[in-house]
């Protein structure tokens, strides 16, 4: 940050210092921060002169005193500290940082940069200082708690998976992402899949690309008023990220950083471990004497009190009927993740550059599962005979997901199998052939391998060892190891801008940008896999390009008390997406899995291309530097849409009135104090290329010689019918806020009222498959969202000891206003339980879960069937919403000398979770609540009534007894099930509290640097994601979500384990 | 901002952005038909042949009517009589979501003001046939569905109204009536012939699966509407059923090049590599093969070593023997007296000559058509020639015989079906005359489960004892519907409320079952 301001300082320099001074007394010395670093291009005057300079290179100064005696150091975004020289030639100065004064620049939309007090709207800068230390592999996850009204989300997904932000609620029924813009030019951050009802992967998104060490800031821009200068690609809000740049300095600026973290599960469960695995037999629990009973009964944890007798277990050997210990200490692993970056920069006057490199390896708890990451990445800021600045810059990375963990449905899924062992099973034994984990080791009798074979041919030694008779109920270690889920991603972002000073009031500015990237994915259900015994793989390559050219126009001047600064412009962007795959199912030669030598072999070919053009320009007219006014308009004409609706226009005005400044007579605790209003309207096109006209295709495989087509957007039997009428999706919002600052400084409060409207809203409506498709767009959701977002800084603490306190909460109600006439709801995510359905309804917040309830007699009994059985409503109503409703983060950082803690606890609060992993534990037996009604265990108790009469005419008699313990068995079965299920018990309030991070640092003094070649030697313990401080569900961490797709949020089922990390970082500046 | 520099932005370059290059904007209507006759067969046109046959066909109807078993739940819920989602949303997603929906699609585009007017007339009549045969099977399955206002999602209907399922029959007899007259060798082929999987084009065989359709629905209608079932039965034979194997509607299947696209779905479904259903058979089957005697092979039917491959390997007729339904493991233990039994290995199971990958697939066959003329017969209605025993013995006969076409070595000789037809001793108007009809239209429809389960509703022959498995959700009877999808509960609740077959309950009866 520090290096832009230096030309800005030494302009005023050469504005206010004039040229001579008197020469009676040299003073000099160095400027450091608290942590010891040096700080070059710190302002020192002498008090009640107009003489001065700036620090150098090394921070060192060396000033004319002549008549005064006390020198003034100043810097942007420290305390000015005023030094008495006294008899002194030598002053070093320590300047703190002035965490309540807000960056005064701050990068707003489309690179602009802009004094903070002239915004109308909110908006948050975080240091890329907090992303280095305690590191995350998706940028995103490192705004959670951190930035008021920004919601983070990401899938229980391992070390690749991707994040859902959401800014400000729910926009839009079909979800969107916020704009990703790296010094100006938007980034790709498309996914490449969720996991869903059948399973699947996080297959990632486009943040996981960046380097923590490249990043300066990044700002979030979080209303439309902030983001309106972006237009249709800015309706969800926009998070600008800013590289770090080079600087000039003398020498090469050389910076090491080294990071490495354990990552180990934090192991949440509470589960049963009395019973072990059986049956019910007669109405008895039951363990298996029989091989084929033991193979049966693999993964039903309803047999007897576990008593230490010998019982047969699947592979055929009888071992102590007792509790095995913890498996999951056995199967997950401790990950690791170590990073190594170097940076090198320099340059004179007039070129800078900045050189990086960084190496992330990591794995971690999922055996065989881990991300490494290479960047490149080198910037340039070059000055042509002074009127002509160009900025250059060339991003590349190198990502490698190894396996990434499969979510949700079983198939591949180790982790669901994790959670069903039974008691009594050591999960060792499930590793079988210990050269090829997983399978059926040799020597295996043929008698097993006719049980193994289930009604089939019998297994053979080197297919799938499974542990019970479901070929779904993956073996472990199998899904770890012999499958494989690989993908490497190249790319390169890069950009140049060239900036040309026309006059010293009117500029302008041309900027190309480029973000390619190719992705090779390979994917392989291995042969012998117990439900696809012939294997299968599938080899494919996306590539990615989008490009932005952008020009500007703009005007900064001043007429007396009146500054006008304006600009206008144009943006062309084009995107296209091209995939090529070849999938291959069975292997002509045994276990040797490759394309070439596969049965049947099928190519894919996918290609699409979009673009949008735009026009901008922004006027933003100030007086005497208190009132500021501004007014955006953008006009954007998007390919995705058919022309005659294809455009669409969108403004913004706003005022920001800063009141301490204007009036005198303020009381002099109010540091300062600032009102603001804006309204504007974005607008998203939200729909994917080609869906706005109805096309046919040629279906995929011919049959017997023939072709055959269907629509190309509705092929299967789930398609969605292509709309040639829809127009961009409005979005209205105003918003009110103000800045005040109190005693110096010291206490700070930001304060954002908003209130916003989505019309016309591109919905993707489910409907009934009876009309030939499944889901169709159309133009007229309408859904709002208020919401006040609160951000509190202080420092209690001010002096050696400094303690700063943030604290940022946000509030957001939302509703659907309207969806369509006749239309009540739209349909989301149904999870694999099947039970709920993600609806979003009219008069209720976006994202209801709903389901079965029982049912109640007119009296308000609740019904059971004869059997003991809760009898489940047909329908399904709301009962839960998945979002939560605060949202916030308590930020507290402790300065002592070279020491700094510093500590981040975030919170959710008010939001659902649906837990398909409690249903299905419940439903194996594990569960704690299963234990009741099971022989020698605490009754199942019901109350309420039995219809004995018939569904036209019921009659409802009381009912008041104990289950029996088959009755409990299959009410438990019951109340989990599918049509019989009661979901609203696997509903649970997912509020939390959580320790996310802490940073434990210290840096060395500056005294014993100096007589080392270190400029800077920072040592610190970190750790992430500590402790849940607190929760309300049991087994699972409430923040699991197996997909961050939109309309999926509050579902969870077979999470990985949450997982803490924790390590250390060493930073080193030569 | 000046308007000219507003308007040169909206260029044809970005609009041509949005030109799909790898689809069409008109297509020959044949690959559409070609995709839903494929469809109608294995679901292999929507990318996944064996999903319907795996949750529906064999999970629900095939154990429901009793002609295979399993000591497994889940997607096997026609055993017990449980519940399970798939098997009850798979027909609706399917027929509605692919092979309805291109059929509708090439009677829009051949008909007034479709892009492919008046072309295809052979395409669209049998379009209209095809049509026919897949909504009797959606209604058969839950009742009173949407039809009228079906299929028009493009027109903005995205919840249709339920028609009852009297209205839907009486439109589906009346489009048969005129497809099958309008099909004609005269019209111009227009490509028909070769897009056509099931009879390459032969109008001749057309005509006749149009009318032996219309015999097919006529008699579905007979309990609860004689006079629809009276014009029809009438129409259906006037205008010529089929007269033999060689009229049998197949669809042919393949093995490349993709196994979810070109296979059957029935022998996918069934596996076992691939986690397939078991194939045991059940005892009612085995029992009913094996004749009155189980002690000799000389009364089998011809069909017990067709249709079973053994046990265990062993093809002695003498040791064929099925499973009982509603057994779950600890209970087929029970049966066996073994501790761990698998099922596999103690009961026949489907021949391995019926369960090839390119196995062609049955729509409908000439045995169904005899035996519903026999039973016309039986009970007048309307004018069907000949004598019911002689409907009767050709029917037995022809569905011994039919085969061949999985197979060349289950080929049956002419005297030896015949003679077995015999030796069951049909005689007109006697007593048990339409039990032998209703056995036979069972066991004329092994593979054809669904269809089986409505002879079965309807008839109610074979006489099936229930299973009454501990947590059934039917009160031990054999279902009657299906239930709903559960997506169309969400999303079209009040049209159900006011013309759905209700309760939605495994348990209620269409109307053609007597239901309201």
């Amino acid at each position: 940050m520090k290096q832009r301001y230096q030309v800005f300082i030494l302009g005023l320099l050469l504005v206010f210092a004039g040229g001579s001074a008197f020469a009676q007394r040299t003073v000099s010395g160095t400027v450091s921060d608290t942590q010891g670093t040096p700080m070059p291009g710190v302002n020192v005057i002498v008090k009640g002169t107009s003489s001065g300079t700036t620090t150098d290179a090394m921070g060192q100064y060396s000033v004319e005193l002549g008549n005064g005696t006390v020198l003034v150091f100043s810097f942007i975004g420290y305390l000015t500290q005023e030094v008495e020289v006294g008899a002194r030639s030598t002053v070093d100065v320590t300047l703190t940082e002035d965490i309540q004064q807000l960056s005064e620049v701050v990068v707003t939309a489309l690179g602009v940069e802009r004094e903070v007090k002239a915004l109308n709207y909110s908006v948050t800068e975080v240091s890329g200082e907090d992303f280095v230390q305690a590191r995350e592999n998706n940028l995103a996850n490192q705004l959670s708690g951190r930035v008021a009204g920004v919601n983070v989300s990401k899938a229980s997904s391992g070390p690749a998976g991707s994040s859902r932000v959401v800014i400000r609620g729910n926009k839009s029924l079909a979800g969107g992402n916020p704009l990703y813009v790296i010094d100006g030019i938007p980034m790709d951050n498309s996914g490449f899949g969720q996991a869903g009802l059948w399973g699947g992967r996080d297959e990632g998104d486009g943040l996981t690309s960046l380097n923590p060490d490249d990043i300066e800031s990044i700002t979030v821009l979080k209303g439309a008023s902030a983001a309106a200068l972006y237009g249709g690609r800015g309706g969800y809000g926009v998070i600008n990220i800013t590289t770090k740049k080079g600087s000039a300095r003398r020498g090469l600026g050389i910076e090491f950083n080294s990071n490495y973290v354990f990552e180990t599960v934090n192991d949440l469960r509470e589960l049963q471990t009395k019973y072990g695995a059986g049956n019910y037999v007669g109405g008895v629990a039951t363990a298996p004497t029989t091989l084929q009973q033991a193979f049966d009964w693999g993964s039903s944890h309803w047999g007897p009190r576990l008593d230490g007798s010998s019982v047969l277990q699947f592979d055929g050997v009888a071992r102590p009927y007792s509790y095995a210990g913890d498996n999951w200490d056995r199967f997950y692993e401790t990950g690791h993740a170590w990073t190594n970056s170097i940076a090198l920069s320099g340059g004179g006057e007039n070129q800078t550059f900045r050189f990086s490199v960084s190496d992330l390896r990591s794995s971690t708890v999922l055996p065989n599962t881990g991300f490494d990451r290479t960047n490149v990445t080198m910037s340039t800021h070059a000055k042509f005979a002074e009127k002509l600045t160009l900025d250059a810059k060339v991003m590349y990375s190198h990502e490698d997901a190894h396996n990434r963990p499969v979510l949700s449905d079983s198939p591949g899924n180790a982790v669901q199998s994790m959670w069903v062992i039974p008691n009594n099973v050591d999960v060792n034994v499930y590793r079988g052939d210990p050269n090829k984990l997983g399978a059926i080791p040799e020597g295996t009798s043929a008698e097993l391998l006719e049980i193994y074979g289930q009604n089939g041919d019998p297994r053979f030694p080197g297919q799938e060892l499974l542990p019970a008779a479901n070929n779904w109920g993956q073996n472990p270690y199998w899904a770890a190891y012999q499958f494989i889920n690989d993908d490497i991603r190249d790319r390169i972002i890069t950009s140049g801008a060239l900036r040309y000073e026309i006059t010293d009031w009117l500029w302008a500015s041309g900027r190309i940008g480029l973000d390619w990237y190719t992705r090779r994915d390979k994917s392989l259900t291995p042969e012998g896999t117990g439900y696809q015994l012939g294997g299968a793989l599938s080899e494919g390559e996306d590539r990615v390009k989008e490009i932005n050219m952008e020009w500007m126009l703009g005007f900064d001047k001043e007429f007396g008390n009146i500054s006008v600064n304006a600009f206008v412009g144009g943006n062309r962007m084009r995107r296209s997406w091209e995939r090529i795959s070849a999938d291959g199912t069975g292997f002509n030669v045994q276990f040797f899995p490759a394309i070439n030598n596969s049965v049947t072999r099928n190519y894919g070919y996918g290609f699409n291309e979009s673009g949008i053009n735009s026009l901008f320009g922004s006027a933003e007219i100030g007086y005497k530097g208190i009132l500021f006014l501004t007014a955006t308009a953008r006009q954007d004409w998007f390919s995705v849409l058919n022309p005659e609706y294809n455009s669409q226009f969108y403004p913004s005005v706003g005022a920001a009135f800063v009141f301490s400044d204007a009036f005198t007579s303020l009381p002099s605790w109010l540091s300062f104090g600032k009102i603001r209003a804006s309204w504007a309207r974005v607008a998203t096109a939200n729909l994917s290329p080609y869906n706005s006209n109805l096309t046919y295709s040629l279906n995929g495989a011919p049959h017997l010689g023939r072709s055959m087509a269907t629509f190309s957007q509705a092929g299967g039997n789930n398609g969605t019918i292509p709309n040639p009428t829809l127009t961009p999706a409005l979005s209205d919002e105003v918003e009110f806020g103000f800045d005040l600052r109190f005693l110096n400084n010291r206490i700070g409060l930001d304060f954002t009222y908003y209130s916003q409207r989505t019309f016309d809203d591109i919905l993707g409506v489910t409907i009934s498959r009876s009309s030939g498709f499944g889901a169709t767009n159309v133009n007229l959701g309408e859904m709002t969202n208020e919401g006040v977002e609160i951000l509190l800084t202080g420092t209690p603490v001010q002096g050696p000891l400094t303690w700063d306190i943030s604290l940022n909460a946000a509030k957001n109600t939302n509703e659907v206003v309207f969806l369509a006439d006749n239309l009540e709801e739209v349909v989301g995510e149904e999870p694999r339980t099947r039970n709920v359905f993600i609806k979003h309804i009219v008069g209720y917040p976006y994202g209801m879960i709903t389901g079965r309830v029982q049912q109640r007699d007119p009296n308000g009994n609740l019904i059971y069937d004869e059997d003991g059985r809760p009898v489940a409503s047909a329908n399904y109503v709301p009962i839960g919403n998945g979002i939560a409703d605060w949202t916030g983060g308590i930020n507290n950082s402790f300065t002592w000398k070279g020491i700094n803690l510093s500590f981040l606890i975030d919170f959710k609060i008010g939001g659902d979770i649906f837990s398909g992993t409690n249903n299905r534990l419940i439903q194996a037996g594990l569960h704690q609540k299963s234990l009741q009604g099971r022989e020698g265990e605490a009754p199942l108790h019901i109350t309420g009534v039995v219809n004995t009469g018939t569904s036209e005419s019921p009659q409802y008699t009381p009912v008041d007894r104990d289950l029996t313990p088959q009755e409990a068995r299959d009410y438990w079965d019951s109340v989990g099930g599918e049509a019989t299920a009661i979901s609203e018990m696997f509903i649970y309030d997912a509020s939390f509290t959580k320790l996310r991070q802490v940073v434990l640092g210290y840096s060395l003094p500056s005294k014993i640097l100096s007589r080392t070649p270190f400029q800077k030697v920072t040592v610190s313990f970190v750790a992430r994601n500590l402790a849940i401080i607190s929760k309300n569900i049991e087994n699972v961490d409430p923040e699991s979500t197996y997909s961050t797709a939109p309309g999926a949020q509050g579902l969870e089922y077979f999470a990985m384990p949450p997982t803490r990390s924790y390590g250390f970082n060493l930073n080193v500046g030569f | 901002m000046a308007t000219a520099p507003l308007v040169s932005c909206d260029t044809e370059e970005l609009h041509n952005l949005n030109i799909d290059p790898q689809a069409v904007g008109e297509i020959d209507m044949n690959y559409l038909f070609t995709a839903a006759e494929l469809g109608a067969a294995s679901a292999g046109s929507a990318g996944d042949n064996r999903y319907i046959d795996w949750r529906t066909n064999i999970g629900f109807a095939a154990y429901a009517i009793q002609q295979l078993a399993t000591a497994s739940g889940g997607i096997s819920p026609g055993d017990k009589y449980t519940d399970n989602v798939e098997s009850y949303n798979a027909p609706w997603e399917f027929i509605y979501g692919d092979q309805l929906k291109n059929l509708a699609e090439v009677l829009k585009q051949t008909g007034p003001g479709g892009f492919a007017e008046g072309t295809k007339k052979n395409t669209r009549e049998a379009s209209r046939i095809l049509r026919a045969f897949l909504f009797h099977r959606l209604t058969d399955y839950y009742g009173n569905i949407p039809y009228s206002q079906a299929l028009q999602g493009i027109e903005e209907i995205y919840t249709p109204e339920y028609d009852h399922q009297q209205t839907i029959y009486t439109d589906l007899l009346k489009e048969l009536d005129e497809a099958s007259a309008a099909i004609s060798a005269s019209n111009p082929d227009d490509g028909f012939a070769a897009a056509d999987l099931i009879y390459e084009g032969d109008i001749a065989k057309w005509k006749k699966f149009g009318y032996s359709l219309m015999l097919r629905l006529a008699m579905r209608v007979s309990n609860v509407d004689p006079t629809l079932a009276e014009t029809y039965v009438t129409k259906a034979i006037q205008g010529g059923v089929f007269t033999s194997n060689d009229d049998n509607a197949w669809v042919p299947m393949a093995l490349e090049p993709s196994e979810w696209t070109n296979q059957n779905g029935i022998s996918r479904a069934f596996a076992a590599g691939d986690g397939g259903q078991p194939t045991t058979l059940s005892k009612r089957l085995v029992d009913m093969l094996k004749g009155a005697d189980a002690s000799t092979a000389a009364d089998d039917d011809p069909r017990l070593m067709i249709i079973s491959g053994g046990v265990d390997e062993d093809t002695d007729p003498l040791v064929q023997e099925g499973m009982p339904n509603g057994l779950d493991q600890a209970l087929l233990d029970d049966y066996l007296g073994i501790e761990g039994a698998n099922q596999s290995e103690h009961f026949s199971r489907i021949n391995v000559l019926l369960l090839d990958d390119d196995d062609p697939y049955m729509l409908m066959n000439y045995a169904e058509v005899e035996l519903l003329q026999a039973e016309a017969i039986e009970r007048s209605i309307g004018t069907v020639p000949g004598t019911a025993k002689d409907h009767f013995e050709a029917g037995v006969a022809a569905a011994i015989q039919m085969y061949t076409p999985f197979d060349a070595s289950l080929e049956v000789d002419d005297a030896v079906a015949a003679a077995y037809a015999q030796s069951l001793g049909y005689t007109d108007g006697s007593g048990d005359a339409l039990e032998m009809i209703g056995d036979q239209l069972w066991l004329s429809k092994f593979f054809n489960w669904w269809d089986a389960w409505a002879d079965w509703r309807r008839t109610g022959f074979p006489i099936l004892v229930p299973t009454d498995y501990p947590g059934n959700v039917t009160g031990g009877t054999i279902p009657r519907k299906l239930r709903l999808p559960s997506h169309e509960v969400a999303v079209n609740a009040e049209n159900i409320a006011a013309g759905a077959t209700l309760p939605d309950n495994p348990t209620t009866r269409v109307w053609w079952d007597g239901g309201n």
